[in-house]
């Protein structure tokens, strides 16, 4: 073990040497207009979708120069804000102000005629490439060592649709993309507090990817903005490409199947975790956002167990735990029953297994690892698949693997029913990470019974409570409001009551501003 | 790091301390037994184990083939004998499921005693079967008769007295542990339900028993057989075996019938749903006595004279009917049991329970104190209702 955290150690030591490497333009710009320039289309290694329009400003023509990339900027924009000012009222200007020299010209571009409403003053190389490729509009002057960036961000989106991963019936349609700026804004429109914070960097030595958190000052616990933030600050990678790199390298438990930070596609699902009092962390380019703390109930709760009323939000709740175990252990106590316990199953329906089994070649272990593999493959097959083809898998599925299996005698018929429930089962769970950790964990159980039984999957299960207890979440006990023991988190945890009794917030995510509610209980009119 | 990867393997290592059952078995590398049967042989016992053939009850393809097969074998101890087995049958015999075992007439009479401490000793068998006594013939013939409906001639007999005991009363489901606290347990003596066939056990064997409307050769749940000590010494007939479950409280739902009256000719039936005895003992003077308290509840099922059944005169003259012919029932099976000397219904243990300091002086010479016991007999008869129909069709008739 230890041979190998060495080894990990000198992996990430030689990275970090190698990202170092490129970063030393924090130089200062030129004030000659054509160096700028030259240096510009150097270091970007004349790269086709970097545009660069060089014009002239005024009667006495003052050089200047309009970098943009093609592709993330609104041209409109552009054209009737950026380039018609510059190049109309510099004319005009000249007459109605007097201008002599060019940082005149620089100052009154600044404070009179670029109308556009973000516009950032850039003297560095580092700072001009950041703000070019991000998709302003960077505008040089001759003679000026500083130049603007306008803010003329606008790139093709995929806009606000369905989710595709946490659909419900009733409730919000709408669904994060992968612009960042949206889906700050798809929170912002559902909780409009002043409380409401929303602070953001820049990670990704690469990438240079924005990432925002987002949450209520004053009702979230602030050791663990605190500590999001320090971890965040961490991190030394060259890209973050999607949420689950940060997922990955915040974390509080790496060796774990568990998942310890929430991801959701759902801006409903984020705001509801904030004004829990967690805090969202929004990565650029990603429509996942993730929610931390979380805890291991979090992952059986969708959001429209509180738009539904109460008693059936309860019920659906009760089982998808049921289905959670189901997932995990079918499998498992069938190869126990079946191979160690016979004496525990009713007399005819064990004349009806052991019918079934004549004539099949494996033993029930082999049997159901065939099977569970099968299944495997064909869900991630499914995945992939080209949606043309995507009629086949169910065919080949269904009729060749499952019927012809049976046929031919090489599983049995009740094998087929475990694991089809089994990967029914897995799939009732709202979070598709939960889901993921039953899927492995779920062979380990299989080998556990194989080898010893009952008493194998009791051990397993132990051994699981065990780790699910160990685990925190940004310092919260992952196995809570059940260990430790919450009284008053109850009533949203394994059920859901009606909203006019849930009065606080989860006692250990949030401490302060505790209240949520206090709406009396509905009372119907006299009759 | 290291430290906790030592402490869970140390954890993991102790799941070998724990007991369970360790060996796995396939189900295809099973021959599950479903009833046992036991004989008296020369060299020891005759062991007959009724195997079954789950292709055959449950498959989807089934053939000609019988859906149980016997296999004998003779040892010195019946724990030989069922290893001996191993020689013949193609897999493990596997014990857990279990229904029936049956004891051959003669086995029995010689005594059972001994066969049943591998019974109650092996740990693979549920305590879920019932012990039977085949009647006039030996446990071997009686496993091999192939039954209709139920394709597991086992299983038939199980359930065929499991419904006899909830429905008709003269029969009992005797468990192991039953049987066994019977044998040891001073003051009472064991019974076991009789098991016969109609028709030869020859034809009943073979295939075509099965393949026609009317078998040549079925098994009946037969009257319940007295034990003395572990021998049986005799039978009781119907109305005794009816009574005794009267007396132990074991009657769930039966029939009885009294002639209506005088003027009226025919027989009125009646369904027992409810039977509650108590049993009290008493010793005056070294003269033990015991009390039997029979409270029964019926519905009027059948009444094949013209009765007014509204008439409570009419039912409250029936019930005393019943009620003396209960109270008959009841003394025919005791004499019966005075006459074997055996005090199958446990009078003995009622006294040491109520009388602890006085059984202990008559606990050695209960048999004989048994012989001259006096018992009373209370029998409550309450009519509860009458069916769905009021007035009998027979005082409507043109």
């Amino acid at each position: 073990m230890s041979k190998l955290s060495q080894v990990f150690k000198a992996l990430k030591s030689k990275k970090i040497v190698m990202d170092n490497v490129s970063d030393d333009d924090n130089m200062p710009l030129n004030k000659e207009i054509k160096k700028n320039i030259s240096e510009v289309s150097k270091v970007l290694g004349n790269s086709f979708d970097i545009v660069i329009r060089e014009f002239k400003i005024g009667k006495n023509p003052i050089e200047a120069c309009l970098f943009y990339t093609d592709g993330l900027i609104d041209k409109d924009l552009v054209h009737n804000y950026v380039l018609e000012n510059l190049m109309i009222d510099g004319r005009k200007a000249e007459s109605d102000e007097k201008i002599s020299s060019n940082q005149d010209m620089y100052n009154f571009i600044k404070n009179s005629s670029l109308t556009s409403v973000e516009l950032t003053e850039i003297d560095t190389f580092q700072a001009l490439y950041q703000h070019l490729l991000s998709g302003d509009t960077i505008v040089l002057l001759n003679g000026v060592s500083k130049g603007f960036a306008v803010g003329s961000r606008g790139w093709e989106d995929r806009g606000v649709q369905e989710p595709s991963s946490q659909q419900v019936v009733r409730g919000p349609k709408d669904a994060f993309s992968e612009t960042l700026r949206t889906n700050t804004a798809l929170i912002r429109r559902r909780i409009k507090d002043q409380n409401l914070w929303i602070e953001t960097q820049k990670i990704g030595k690469k990438s240079k990817t924005d990432v925002a958190i987002a949450y209520i000052n004053g009702v979230v616990n602030e050791d663990i903005v605190l500590e999001i933030k320090e971890r965040l600050k961490k991190i030394e990678i060259d890209a973050i490409l999607d949420s689950g790199y940060i997922e990955e390298l915040i974390q509080d438990e790496i060796y774990t199947p568990f998942p310890t930070i929430f991801n959701t596609e759902r801006p409903d699902a984020v705001s509801a975790g904030i004004l829990e009092g967690r805090v969202a962390i929004i990565v650029d380019g990603s429509p996942f956002v993730l929610l931390a703390p979380a805890l291991f109930i979090d992952f059986f709760q969708s959001s429209e167990d509180y738009y539904q009323r109460s008693d059936i939000g309860s019920l659906l709740r009760i089982l998808r735990f049921f289905c959670f175990f189901l997932a995990l252990l079918t499998p498992s106590a069938f190869i126990a029953l079946t191979t160690f316990h016979q004496e525990m199953i009713p007399t005819t329906l064990l004349t009806s297994l052991a019918a079934q089994r004549e004539g099949v070649p494996f033993p029930a272990f082999i049997e159901a690892l065939i099977m569970e593999i099968t299944f495997e493959i064909l869900r991630e097959a499914g995945i992939r698949l080209p949606r043309a083809v995507g009629s086949a898998i169910s065919i080949v599925g269904a009729l060749v693997l499952g019927q012809a299996a049976v046929e031919a005698g090489i599983v049995s018929a009740t094998m087929v029913i475990v694991v089809s429930l089994t990967a029914i089962s897995s799939f009732v769970s709202p979070t598709y990470n939960m889901a993921i950790s039953v899927r492995i964990l779920r062979f380990g159980f299989m080998i556990l019974a194989a080898t010893f039984g009952l008493v194998g999957i009791i051990l397993g299960l132990i051994i699981m409570g065990l780790h699910l207890s160990s685990l925190r979440s940004f310092g919260i006990p992952y196995l809570s409001p059940m260990a430790p023991f919450i009284p008053s988190d109850q009533d949203d945890a394994l059920i859901r009551l009606p909203v006019w009794i849930k009065e606080n917030r989860p006692r250990l995510i949030s401490q302060i501003d505790v209240k949520r509610e206090a709406t009396e209980q509905p009372k119907p009119p006299p009759k | 790091m290291k430290k906790n990867g030592s402490k869970a393997l140390l954890l993991f290592m102790t799941i070998f301390l724990l007991t369970g059952c360790w060996s796995s078995r396939e189900l295809s590398d099973l021959a599950v037994v479903t009833a046992l049967g036991i004989d008296k042989h020369e060299d020891g016992y005759k062991l007959t184990v009724q195997v079954m053939d789950p292709g055959e009850i449950a498959g989807k393809d089934l053939t000609t083939r019988t859906s149980v097969t016997t296999y004998s074998m003779t040892g010195k101890t019946v724990f030989e004998a069922l290893r001996r087995l191993t020689v013949t049958t193609p897999r493990k015999l596997y014990l857990s499921h279990l229904r029936i075992i049956l004891l051959g007439q003669e086995f029995s009479e010689g005594g059972i005693s001994q066969s049943l401490d591998f019974i109650s000793r092996d740990h693979e068998m549920r305590l879920e079967f019932s012990l039977m006594i085949t009647k006039n013939m030996e446990a071997e013939k009686a496993l091999k008769i192939l039954t209709p409906i139920e394709k597991i001639p086992a299983n038939k007999i199980y359930s065929s007295l499991q419904t006899a005991q909830d429905n008709w009363a003269p029969a009992k489901i005797v468990e192991l542990d039953e049987l066994v606290s019977s044998l040891t347990v001073p003051g009472k003596e064991a019974v076991l339900t009789g098991l016969s066939a109609v028709g030869s056990p020859e034809v009943g064997a073979q295939i075509e028993n099965v393949e026609v409307v009317d078998s040549h050769t079925i098994v009946n749940i037969d009257e319940i057989g007295v034990f003395k000590d572990d021998k049986l010494v005799g039978w009781f007939n119907e109305n005794e075996s009816k009574g005794f479950n009267y007396i132990t409280d074991n009657v769930r739902n039966t029939i009885g019938w009294v002639e209506c009256g005088k003027e009226e000719e025919g027989t009125i039936s009646v369904e027992v749903t409810k039977n509650e005895t108590k049993l009290k003992g008493s010793i005056d003077s070294n003269l033990p006595k015991i009390t039997i308290e029979t409270t029964i509840e019926a519905n009027i099922a059948d009444v094949e004279c013209a009765i007014d059944v509204y008439d409570q005169s009419k039912i409250k003259e029936i019930e005393g009917k019943l009620k003396k012919k209960i109270e008959e029932i009841i003394k025919e099976s005791i004499g019966k049991a005075k006459e074997l000397n055996s005090d199958v219904f446990g009078f003995g243990q009622v006294l040491s329970r109520q009388e602890p300091k006085q059984w202990k002086q008559l606990k050695d010479n209960w048999d004989k104190e048994f012989a001259d016991l006096d018992i009373e007999v209370k029998v409550k008869f309450n009519i509860r209702g009458t069916g769905t129909i009021t007035e009998t069709l027979l005082g409507n008739m043109k």
